[in-house]
Order: structure tokens, then sequence, then C-alpha cells
């Protein structure tokens, strides 16, 4: 009786979240502890009493997103506050104008003013004679001389440095003209006389190649013919023996026929001989 | 009934969300059809107000609709939208009392104590009797749930006729679930007994439950 379910089990257990092993523990609580299982039904029957408030059906209105961002610039919030200077500054402005008013820093001093500006004129013709003991013309002379002199020292060196630079280059291209012209010498005669040699050494392997390649077939040739016309001789002779051997035993078989032939004949002969004799013997006898 | 299509509606609804986040208005408007009777039922559980309850909705959609690109996890997407319903309800309810004297808690109370509430029955008329009970049941029931202080109404409204789970609701509220399951117990336990007061139980209701 240890165990006692916490409220969050319980809610777990209510709606079915509850993890099993923690489930089995509670469903055996429950068993035993009939209070409990009172107030597990009877929150059920609440669960069941609140079923039965239905939704409320309703029709979605259309919901436009697309215009919060193509809003006009001037209704932006921070608009207001930036017309609101804009337009006192132009108030300030056209005061201003109107009143003819005029501000200005001079000589270290501050002066603001409505309607004309009064001249300044006396303190700068107080200031004047003093500086005035050069006139415009010295002054100009002093400027120009100054000037030519500067131009004249420069041009100077210009020249001296421009004269120097094209020392310098032309020496320079010489150099380079002729360490060019002996490379490429160098170059012309060692390549044509090594173009040369090349070709003759091509020349006489071809040469020997070709010449060892011809004596190498014309020995194979005179073997192989050599060897043909023995093979044929030979040939020939065989044939020659061959034909002698035949022509020899048809003779002999010729010859035996003969005998053969004379012997019957012979012996025909004899008994024809024989028979003759008996009879002409018979015949005189009678 | 509903609630299982729109659970299937929203099985697939995440090509739906994948589109609406790229911007597509199409999709956009869809998912606005999809979810505005839930976030509309739960302002008007909150508030028992339509007025409220459609104003809650529309900023909750418009500021869904603009900060979509930014929902990370599309699985999120229930608690989430749930949490700018709730927000817009917080500070609806935050302007309300600031603007009123009084909360409307207290004159809603008030009226229910003593008079039913006649208006708002659904217009159907198969069993006018049954239907005028049941309309009767669901308001004061409503009203019930609305005398609860603000923190267990969400809950109880989140978890009783939205659905969420406790972990989901904990997301939406920013708590402990454990926070949200003790919130909910306490919720059902004073609803229990703001009942009990109104003298609502099995047998005053007269049908079956």
């Amino acid at each position: 009786m240890s165990y006692k379910p916490s409220e969050q089990d319980l809610m777990a257990y209510l709606y079915g979240e509850l993890e099993d092993d923690k489930r089995e523990k509670l469903e055996q609580y429950l068993l035993e502890n009939p209070t409990a299982r009172l107030e597990l039904e009877r929150m059920n029957g609440l669960r069941r009493m609140l079923a039965q408030v239905e939704d409320k059906e309703v029709i979605a209105p259309p919901i436009f997103v697309g215009e919060h961002p193509s809003q006009r610039f001037w209704q932006a919030p921070y608009m207001k506050t930036i017309m609101g200077i804009a337009a006192s500054l132009l108030v300030v402005i056209l005061v201003a104008k109107l009143s003819g008013l005029n501000i200005r820093y001079q000589q270290q001093e501050l002066r603001i003013s409505f309607g004309d500006v009064p001249k300044v004129k006396t303190e700068s013709s107080v200031t004047q004679p003093t500086v005035a003991s050069l006139t415009p013309e010295q002054v100009q002379d002093m400027i120009n001389n100054s000037l030519q002199q500067n131009n004249a020292t420069l041009q100077a060196s210009l020249d001296e440095t421009q004269k120097k630079l094209n020392a310098s280059i032309n020496q320079s291209l010489a150099l380079n003209s002729g360490k060019i012209d002996k490379l490429v010498q160098q170059a012309s005669t060692a390549s044509e006389a090594q173009v040369r040699e090349f070709v003759a050494s091509m020349q006489t392997e071809n040469a020997k190649m070709v010449k060892s390649y011809f004596q190498l077939s014309a020995n194979e040739q005179k073997q192989y013919v050599e060897g043909l016309l023995v093979d044929f001789a030979k040939y020939l002779q065989q044939q020659r023996n061959d034909d002698l051997q035949v022509v020899r035993t048809q003779i002999n078989s010729l010859q035996q026929n003969n005998d053969v032939f004379r012997k019957e004949t012979e012996q025909i002969l004899t008994s024809i001989i024989s028979k003759v004799n008996t009879r002409s013997s018979v015949g005189m006898a009678n | 009934m509903t609630e299982t299509l729109l659970d299937i509606a929203m099985m697939h609804s995440d090509t739906l969300l994948a589109r609406a986040k790229e911007g597509d208005q199409a999709a956009q408007g869809k998912l606005v059809q999809l979810w505005y009777k839930r976030i509309y039922n739960f302002g008007y559980k909150f508030f028992m107000d339509h007025d409220m309850a459609m104003e809650v909705s529309q900023k909750t959609f418009i500021s869904m609709c603009r900060s979509l690109p930014s929902l990370q996890d599309n699985a999120r997407f229930k608690s989430w939208l749930y949490k700018i319903a709730v927000n817009y309800c917080r500070e609806e309810a935050r302007k309300r009392k600031g603007n009123r004297s009084l909360s409307f808690d207290v004159v809603w109370n008030r009226e229910a104590e003593d008079s039913p509430a006649w208006e708002t029955s659904s217009q159907r008329f198969d069993n006018p009797e049954r239907q005028l009970q049941q309309a009767e049941l669901s308001d004061v029931l409503q009203q019930a749930l609305h005398e609860l202080n603000v923190e267990q109404r969400e809950v109880v409204i989140m978890k009783e006729y939205e659905g969420l789970k406790f972990r989901e609701i904990a997301e939406v509220l920013n708590i402990s679930e454990n926070t949200v399951k003790s919130r909910m117990y306490y919720g059902l336990d004073g609803l229990r007994k703001i009942l009990e007061r109104k003298n609502i139980n099995k047998d005053t209701i007269g049908y079956e439950l």
C-alpha cells in the first residue's frame, strides 16, 4: 500500500498517456483502492459530460496576407515623425527667408542679423594698406620669375634624364642584338651540320638494312629453290623406278603367259600329232 | 467524429504544409480552411464570445501565414499553431481587462447564477426538446469552463476539446508536462465543484450520459 499515484499519473492514466509499467501499478492500486476508483469514475463522468459541448460551425473568412508588404511607405509609423520634422524645418526656413535672417561666421565672430547685411568694408580698408607695400604687378612679376626659373630647371633635369635613358636603352639594345645574332648564327650552323650528319647516317643505315634484307631473302629463296629442285629430281627418279618396275613385271607376266601358251600349244600339237599318228596307223591297218 | 476526420486530413497535410511554407497562397488558404474551425472553437471556449473568437482566429491565421517559413519542424505545426492562438487569446484577455472596469467573467457569472442562457441554440429540428436541453447543458458547461482561471481553462480546452497530448500542451505553453497534468487535475476538480454548485449532475440533466 506504499504506492500512491500522483495527480499527474492519474491524469495521464485518464487520458491514456501513461507508460505501460506505471499503468499496471496504477491499475493494481485502483483494484485495491475503491475510493480512488470512485474518484477516477467521477472524473470520467465529468469528461463524458464535457463531451456534450459540440463544436460551433464556422466558415473561415478569406484571409489576405499579401496586403501588408504592399503598404504605402508613407503609411509606415515612422513616416509621421519624419514628415513632422521635415515640415517644421520647412517652416523655419520660410520664416528665416521672409524675415531676411542672416547668419555669418567671419573673422572669429558670429553675426546674426535680420534685414539687409551691413557692409563690413571699414575693417577691410583698415587692414589693406599695411599689407599693400607690394603692388600686384610686382607680385605677379615675382611669381612669373620664380615660375620661369622653376620651369627651366625642370626642363634641364628632364632633358638630362631623357638623354641618359636613351643612351642606356641604345647600349642595352646593341648588346642584346649582338648576343641574339650570335646565338642565331650558332644555332643555324650547328643545326645544318647536324641535319646533314643525321640524314647521312639514316641513309647508310637504311641501305645496310635493305642490303641485308635482300641478301637474306635471296639466300632463303635459293635454298628453297634448290630444295625444291632436289625434291623434284628425287620424285622423278622414284617415278621412273616405279614405272620401270611396272614395265618389268608386265614383261615378266607377258613372258610367263607366252611360256604357258607355248607349252599349251606344244601339248596340243603333240596331242594332235599323236592322234594323227594313231589314226594313220589305224587307217593303214584298215 | 469530426475529430478523427480532421486527424486524417492532418495526416495528408504534410505536403500542404510544405507548399504553404514556400508561399503558395492556395495551400495557405487550404491550411486556414482546415484549421479555422479548431482555432475558432478554441477561442470561443476561451472567451465564450463569437466576436472575440473570430478576431483571435483571424489574427492567429494571419500570423500563421506570415511566420510559416520560420516553422522548422513540420511535426510541431499543431502545437506551434495553438501557441500563436493562445498568445493572442491572452493578449486579448489582457486588453479587455484594461479596457473594461468589470471583468467579463464576473458579469457573465452573475447572469449565469440565476438565469439559464436562452440564446445560441443551434437550429436543428429533430427532437427540439432534447436539442434545447443539449444547448442548455452545453452553455452551462461552457460557463463553468469559463469560471476556471485562465491557466486551467487553456489546459482543459486543449486537452478535452482540441485533443492535444500533454506533451504538446507543454510545448504550447512552454511549461513542464507535469505542470500541465497538475493544471488539468485541478481544472477538472474545479469544474466538478462549479457544476456541483450549479447543482448539475447526472440526475438533474435528465438524460443518459
